[in-house]
């Protein structure tokens, strides 16, 4: 077991090396030169060399890399071109509302997700189960901010019960307390569910596939013959096992999450990293640009490593001492 | 040329392809996203043809905007006086051009690093999966974010930055095919007679890999139109006049309420093209995969 986690994570470690690399040399293909707005007659040379200087940009290539993944690994990402801020003070206004947002959406995917696939592989071909399909693969084929904007109409605008944006009432912060909370969680339904409800879709194919595998084993028919009652059945035997593998999914649905987020983030003005990546963009503010895809990353890696461990642990059949690769 | 006596007897033995096709022909949710593909062909292409209105040419804005949907009008004006339903048609342009190219790059890129990384192993195979491993490891918007903003530029610019960011897992996957081919016997053979490596890659294992490299593509070129609308929706897709469905969309953000028509309507198009290529992928999916029929 030891083992198997410290070899995972020296390969996340890895990984990460690689994205900064990939950040890096993209930074570097990058047409124009990162001193071109200093080019100004009336700024002396000399100042500009100096400025050059003090940012590394002298040394050579290889040195300018390793300055820069030192400086990233401690955590200093340098100042932001347009907040003229500590990028890291930034990061640390965004992450947690990020977080906030693609955790419930992550915890409402997982919870719906389950609930329909059971359901469906119960009553494979009913009438249910085609719904479920049809709209499974409805929302896997909308852009999601179209359905953001169909839900504002609806909810926000038209039956007026749901607020369209923003992560909270304005001054609503002097409330405090369980009110506060409430406040919150309003503003979080529509965007939750906006970021969760295509994973939730793939989820629930997902369970359902696994079920009705399930459902072939010889386990599956042992409990029937011995006269176990159904509901014991599916709760104990079916979803337990069913469920493993979809922790995998759990993992590999991170990226997709926070990628939604960026579009979701935007739709309803929601203060997180995706609203900090796109104003960055608009303000070729690239210090936060490359910062915002390292956390973002690191999340994506972590994320991988904890389903991958998760499931090596709830999973007695897996040996982990062995060589399972990729 | 085949003479009469040599006409091909219908018992014979049939190609992989032929078979695959009559598995598809049975398969109407396949053959269903099929015709929806093949009608969103047909309105590109055929767009001047279907519509008399001007897709960019702004009318007599103070009276001709936000007309609701009417006769005139069939699905409403937008902030510009322009007829909504011909920028949809148009849109499907740009829509088809952006996807099919990119989609092919990506197949093309992906089934070439899978193939090296897949034949020449060791090192090679190493380091380009994990530069596979690197590039999935950052979620794609952010990614094509980060090079949309370091290179700005046209329409091509965004196809091939598409393309390029969308080529990893088509890669994994040749990888992996050509990695349970590599010990068959007809490569072993081929590379006992001395064939070269570029040969027995270009003429034995890509046509091997060949339907899942299609089929790939045919479910990915749904996520590109969903990523590019997306892109167009964060205002850094294609540039304005040109009308795209992300932008449309996006367009009609501030009168959700009063003229819903003009976000609607585009949504629903690029909702029905990215079903009918989703279906598409499935049957294609279902009819081609060999591990279904071995």
């Amino acid at each position: 077991m030891l083992r198997f986690l410290l070899r995972r994570s020296l390969q996340a470690v890895l990984l990460v090396f690689i994205v900064l690399t990939i950040t890096f040399i993209l930074l570097q293909l990058a047409p124009g030169d990162p001193m071109a707005r200093y080019y100004n007659p009336e700024i002396a040379p000399e100042t500009v060399e100096l400025i050059r200087e003090r940012m590394g940009l002298d040394k050579p290539v290889a040195e300018q890399y390793l300055r820069w993944m030192g400086s990233f690994v401690r955590g200093d990402f340098g100042t932001s071109l347009r907040y003229n801020r500590p990028v890291k003070s930034l990061l640390a206004d965004a992450i947690p509302n990020t977080l906030r947002l693609t955790v419930s959406a992550l915890f409402l995917y997982i919870v719906c997700g389950v609930a329909l696939g059971v359901a469906s592989a119960v009553r494979r071909h009913s009438l249910f189960d085609r719904v479920n399909t049809v709209s499974a693969l409805f929302v896997y084929s909308i852009p999601s901010f179209w359905l953001a904007f169909m839900l504002i109409l609806l909810f926000s605008l038209k039956l007026g019960i749901l607020p369209s944006s923003h992560m909270q009432t304005v001054g609503a912060g002097e409330l405090g307390g369980v009110a506060l909370f409430l406040d919150r969680l309003w503003h979080l339904v529509l965007p939750a569910f906006v970021l969760g409800v295509s994973s939730a879709a793939g989820m629930a194919r997902y369970m359902r596939g696994s079920m009705l595998d399930v459902f072939k084993e010889d386990y599956m028919r042992t409990a029937k013959a011995k006269g176990l009652p159904a509901s014991r059945i599916y709760l104990k035997h079916a979803i337990k096992n069913a469920a493993l593998p979809a922790v995998t999914i759990i993992g590999l649905s991170i990226p997709f999450l926070l990628g939604g987020a960026v579009v979701t983030e935007k739709v309803f003005s929601w203060p997180g990293m995706g609203s900090l990546m796109v104003d960055a963009i608009y303000g070729r503010d690239y210090p936060v640009l490359l910062a915002v895809n390292f956390v973002v990353s690191v999340m994506v890696i972590l994320g991988n490593l904890l389903a991958d461990i998760g499931y090596a642990v709830l999973d007695p059949r897996i040996s982990i001492t062995g060589g399972e690769s990729s | 040329m085949s003479g009469p006596g040599e006409k091909k007897s219908p018992k014979g033995p049939r190609s992989l392809w032929s078979d695959g096709w009559s598995r598809f022909r049975k398969n109407r949710m396949g053959m269903a996203g099929a015709v929806i593909v093949g009608i969103f062909y047909l309105i590109a292409a055929l767009a001047p043809v279907l519509t008399t209105h001007d897709p960019v040419e702004q009318g007599d804005i103070p009276r001709m905007r936000y007309h609701a949907p009417n006769q005139q009008h069939l699905l409403g004006t937008d902030k510009f006086g322009r007829d909504v339903l011909t920028r949809i048609l148009y849109g499907a342009r740009i829509s088809l051009l952006i996807s099919f190219i990119a989609v092919a790059i990506a197949a093309v890129l992906g089934s070439a690093v899978g193939a090296a990384a897949g034949y020449i192993g060791g090192i090679v195979d190493a380091v380009l999966m994990r530069i596979v491993d690197g590039l999935l490891a950052i979620p794609r918007i952010f990614l094509l974010l980060t090079c949309i903003s370091l290179f700005s530029g046209s329409v091509w610019l965004i196809i091939v930055l598409l393309g390029l960011t969308s080529w990893m897992e088509t890669a994994r996957l040749v990888r992996g095919q050509v990695l349970s081919l590599k010990g068959m016997e007809f490569i072993q053979a081929a590379e006992a007679l001395g064939v070269g490596g570029r040969r027995i890659v270009l003429r034995h294992l890509i046509p091997n890999t060949l339907t899942v490299i299609i089929v790939a593509a045919t479910l990915r070129i749904g996520r590109i139109i969903l990523i590019e609308a997306a892109l167009s929706f964060l205002g850094l897709g294609v540039p304005q006049p040109t009308p795209s469905w992300g932008q449309m969309i996006f367009s009609g953000r501030d009168v959700l309420l009063s003229a819903w028509w003009v976000s609607t309507f585009p949504g629903v198009a690029i909702a029905v093209t990215v079903i009918g290529y989703n279906l598409f992928g499935d049957g294609l999916r279902d009819a081609f995969d060999p591990r279904q029929y071995v």
